[in-house]
């Protein structure tokens, strides 16, 4: 039986890199929605104060290496799952107690914010932000009073996460959105965004910095976009509330304030309904770009100038619609208004060397002007650069209304599957069930506390001659974030080699990696093949 | 001159008091829903300036007419409009409050010409329906409570059903066409952005629309832009020369101009919107009427609209080439404008053709010399702008277009001119009996 599909790469030219894509068809990758089976139920519910949100965070707290879970509930309860999948086979959770399972929850990122290797996880909540400490075996605790972390009032979805220069204690990010007291007149009402930073060298939380200012955030990230080893935050910003705002980038440097980027560093206005970040280095200049989720056209932003030994400004490009990755409008099904897009991530899902996109689609809540059945995009990027939509094919054009999600080897069997929180309906999970994908490799980093799952490393593998660069963030997507098992397709590769550029910007040794493997890698030390149970 | 922003200061101040009259009543009704509308057109996709520019039409000939409806000296608009006819009548001898019938019109209005928007939006507009009823409603009695909502409903009503027929009451795809062949050559328009929805032009159908008090779309028709040409001595080549210069020598005042009337949809309230901005203000400051205040809606709301179909008919008559587009192939390949070029045809200039009919129309109500100060684009960190007239506003902002490297000379000049045919249509609709 034929179990994957080939698109005819007319469009897909032959480039210089020996991946698998270099064949004259693209692998579409295959997914099984394993919802029911899988046990999963978990409705974002909620009225205008959870139209925005609605996220999943992924993460393994039972040890076994597979990737457990928590999804939003929006006014109701999260959803917290133990994964029992087994490797290769079907997708299973069972919803367990673990102390998470507050209401109000828009949002969640995993961050082993102590570095006691007990993963905690970040709640994002309309009202109060509750950062809960893990106890191990998947049991949680409110943290906020003995980290000293002001959870504020607000209505919260943005969240990145950053180990500054020196820090024993991570330095947190958190978006708001409309001050939601306003009803007659929300616009113009964006309420200012927070940096939680360590206070000193205790390990808590100093008390929290208002960005100002701020313009309604929908999703941040710490990105070190100009290699300078210092990671910037980048924000994207909903403009159908702001009044004056912009996208925006500040820089956020050890021991000093935070300040914007301006037009006199260089950075150009852009303003759209910013709503998710994705980042990876696509053209293998070294540099991430930066996909934008929007409403209608999305956007792809390349850094405009790179010059040897000249630091870069920060001025970028716009390539979405070169790259074919406008996702303005639905590919499928009959309505064919503007699209609306929430998380993105860019994954290799067909294994073939080139990272793909993915995009969570749907109505805000009965938009108008905006298409009611939005399916989600999966873009498989060809070896000539640019992006075909394959969701159909793929089976994940799901119609729900989707927002937050993940994609994710959950049955760790090297090929990525997928979550998707939907809105006012059930989250839906897929198996990528193909059969004849490219190689892989999935390694996960660790280092000596602090920052024990190296937030901000760069991880890189030689692909023939060129080297796919990746950064270790922490936030962007929408209201969901990930930590574990890093994936990498590699083709028809074996082996490939991998080093890994630490935070502190020690660049480790190559090492060769055989392909199908996973990895550990500790910081000095080689790497250790892993194999689940 | 305070800020228009100011006058909203909170309805249940306005309505604290129990003694106001229904003149009073009636503007604090209007000036709280006109607020949250400017709002939805700044934060609904549907709403370009064109499209604003008709919502914001009906809804003046709605406020007007309920208003008109119960005053001695107002004459209707029916019969003197396109296709209006036979509005609703107050029943003689029965007692209305003016201002819950007028609540209960732009309630219908808001609903039906703004109602695009997404949730907030109608979550704002419940609210604000909730609370201005209760304000409205309070001290009189059921009955007249429930004859003045009906008639004010009534009116609403019969006046959307007359607007179905324009030709401009469905916008599919934020006005973008699916398919749409470009005209071939280099003088003509083609995309000047990468993005995917502007690859086809805005509303390439407008201009067929049916006007409001204009004969026709094609009545105020506008002589040729200068002849396309690369020849360096061409009148072409010299009026995309000065774009080009001046964008490259803009003086912070200029800069200052260009921001203060670029208007964009979906980050401004339009230059159809930012006119009615200034209608509230000049309200305000002269402390207007209720009959005053629909007057001034009603008739520049209708310039506005018939400004945007007579200038969209010649839009695509031409189909002329933008400034980016031209200065890239013939000048430089690398220059930008300071503005977002808009997604249709160069000539005319809509803001031009716009604000010179709103202008010509302000100017005949409050005279030709009649100063003021502009704070509509404050809240977007804009400084006030101060101008000897009307006239002198329209002109800048017609200016501005230059200034933001989206429009030749020519452009700006005509749109003007037709903006000035189009505005004596609306000046010229009997509003006294």
């Amino acid at each position: 039986m034929k179990t994957f599909l080939k698109i005819s790469a007319a469009l897909c030219l032959i480039g210089s890199q020996p991946s698998y894509a270099d064949q004259n068809t693209l692998i579409v990758p295959k997914f099984a929605e394993e919802t029911k089976s899988s046990g999963l139920h978990s409705i974002y519910a909620g009225e205008w104060q959870y139209m925005v949100g609605g996220g999943v965070a992924t993460f393994d707290c039972s040890g076994d290496g597979f990737p457990d879970m928590l999804l939003a509930g929006g006014e109701k309860p999260a959803h917290f799952y133990v994964n029992t999948s087994k490797q290769g086979g079907s997708l299973h959770f069972i919803q367990q107690k673990s102390g998470l399972e507050l209401d109000h929850v828009t949002g969640a990122y995993p961050l082993d914010i102590d570095s006691d290797g007990i993963m905690d996880v970040v709640l994002l909540r309309v009202g109060e932000n509750i950062v809960m400490r893990g106890k191990g075996n998947c049991k949680f605790e409110r943290a906020n009073e003995v980290w000293n972390f002001v959870g504020g009032d607000a209505w919260s979805v943005g969240f990145a996460a950053t180990f500054e220069h020196g820090a024993e204690w991570p330095t947190l990010a958190v978006g708001n959105y409309i001050d939601r007291k306003q009803e007659a007149l929300p616009w113009g009402s964006c309420t200012d965004n927070w940096l939680h930073r360590p206070d000193g060298a205790a390990n808590k939380f100093g008390a929290p910095i208002a960005l100002k200012p701020s313009f309604c955030s929908l999703s941040m990230m710490f990105t070190d976009w100009n290699k300078s080893g210092t990671p910037s935050l980048r924000i994207s910003n909903d403009r159908e509330y702001y009044q004056g705002g912009q996208e925006q980038l500040w820089h956020v440097e050890a021991g000093k304030e935070p300040s914007l980027y301006t037009d006199k560093d260089g950075w150009k206005f852009v303003r759209i309904w910013g709503m998710g970040i994705a980042s990876y280095d696509l053209n293998f200049d070294g540099y991430p770009e930066y996909f934008l989720s929007s409403m209608a056209d999305s956007r792809l932003q390349s850094l405009t100038k790179i010059e040897a030994g000249v630091p870069p400004k920060p001025d970028f490009t716009e390539g979405a619609f070169l790259k074919g990755v406008t996702a303005h409008r639905p590919y499928a099904g009959t309505d064919e208004r503007p699209s609306t897009g929430w998380h993105t991530q860019f994954e290799d899902v067909n294994n073939d060397g080139m990272v793909d996109l993915f995009i969570a689609k749907g109505n805000v809540d009965r938009m108008p002007d905006f298409a009611q059945r939005d399916p989600n995009n999966l873009l498989l990027q060809g070896v000539d650069g640019k992006f075909i939509e394959v969701g159909d094919k793929a089976g994940i054009a799901s119609f729900a209304t989707g927002r937050g999600a993940a994609v994710v080897d959950f049955n760790l069997d090297g090929k990525l599957d997928l979550v998707v929180v939907n809105r006012r309906e059930n989250a839906k999970v897929w198996r990528n069930i193909s059969k004849d994908l490219g190689r892989w490799l999935e390694v996960k980093l660790e280092q000596p506390a602090p920052n024990v799952d190296a937030i901000g490393a760069w991880i890189e593998i030689k692909q023939g001659n060129k080297i796919v660069r990746r950064e270790m963030t922490l936030g962007g997507g929408h209201a969901s974030g990930s930590i574990g098992w890093r994936h990498f397709g590699l083709g028809a590769s074996a082996e490939t080699e991998l080093r890994v550029i630490w935070p502190d910007g020690k660049v480790g040794e190559w090492q060769k990696l055989a392909a199908d493997q996973f990895y550990i890698l500790k910081r000095d030390k080689a790497a250790v093949a892993w194999k689940p149970n | 001159m305070k800020r228009f922003i100011g006058t909203f200061i909170s309805i249940i101040f306005i309505f604290s008091s129990s003694s106001f009259a229904d003149d009073t009543k009636s503007i604090a009704v209007m000036q709280n829903w006109y607020k949250l509308i400017l709002q939805l057109v700044r934060h609904t996709a549907t709403y370009s300036p064109p499209v604003a520019s008709r919502s914001f039409a009906y809804l003046g000939v709605t406020v007007y007419e309920s208003v008109a409806s119960g005053s001695s000296k107002m004459q209707t608009l029916s019969g003197q409009l396109h296709g209006l006819n036979n509005l609703p009548k107050r029943q003689l001898g029965q007692q209305y409050d003016d201002a819950v019938a007028l609540n209960a019109a732009i309630i219908f209005a808001a609903h039906h010409y703004f109602g695009n928007t997404g949730p907030t939006g109608q979550r704002a507009m419940l609210a604000m329906q909730k609370q201005i009823s209760a304000q409205v409603e309070a001290n009189t009695s059921l009955e007249v409570i429930n004859r003045s909502k009906d008639f004010g409903q009534a009116t609403a009503e019969a006046i959307y059903k007359w607007s179905l027929s324009d030709g401009g009451a469905k916008i599919t795809n934020l006005g973008f066409p699916d398919k749409y062949t470009l005209t071939a050559g280099p003088a003509h328009w083609a995309p000047t952005s990468t993005i995917r929805l502007q690859q086809t032009p805005l509303l390439p159908n407008w201009g067929k629309n049916r006007p409001f008090a204009m004969t026709a779309g094609t009545t105020c028709a506008l002589p040729p832009p200068p002849e396309y040409s690369e020849d360096k001595n061409s009148e072409f080549y010299k009026q995309a020369m000065e774009v080009y210069t001046t964008s490259k020598g803009l003086t912070p005042e200029q800069k200052a101009i260009a921001r203060f009337w670029s208007d964009d949809p979906m980050l401004s309230y339009t230059p159809p919107g930012h006119w009615i901005s200034i209608i509230w203000q000049v309200a305000e400051h002269e402390h207007l009427s209720a009959e005053k205040i629909v007057e001034s809606l009603a008739r520049v709301s209708i310039a506005e609209a018939d400004a945007f179909i007579g200038c969209w008919s010649v839009k695509f008559q031409y189909d002329l080439v933008r400034p980016f587009n031209y200065i890239r192939k013939v000048i430089d390949p690398k220059w930008t404008a300071l503005l977002i070029t808009p997604p249709f045809p160069e000539y005319p200039s809509g803001h031009s053709t716009n604000s010179g009919a709103a202008a010509y129309v302000l100017s005949s109500m409050f005279g030709e010399n009649y100063a003021f100060e502009d704070t509509t684009p404050q809240a977007d960190g804009l400084a006030p702008r101060k101008f000897s007239s009307f006239d002198a506003a329209a002109k800048e902002a017609a200016q501005s277009r230059l200034y933001g490297g989206i429009h030749f000379r020519a452009a700006i000049e005509r749109g003007l001119e037709q903006g000035h045919c189009i505005g004596k249509f609306a000046v010229n609709l009997h509003t006294s009996r």
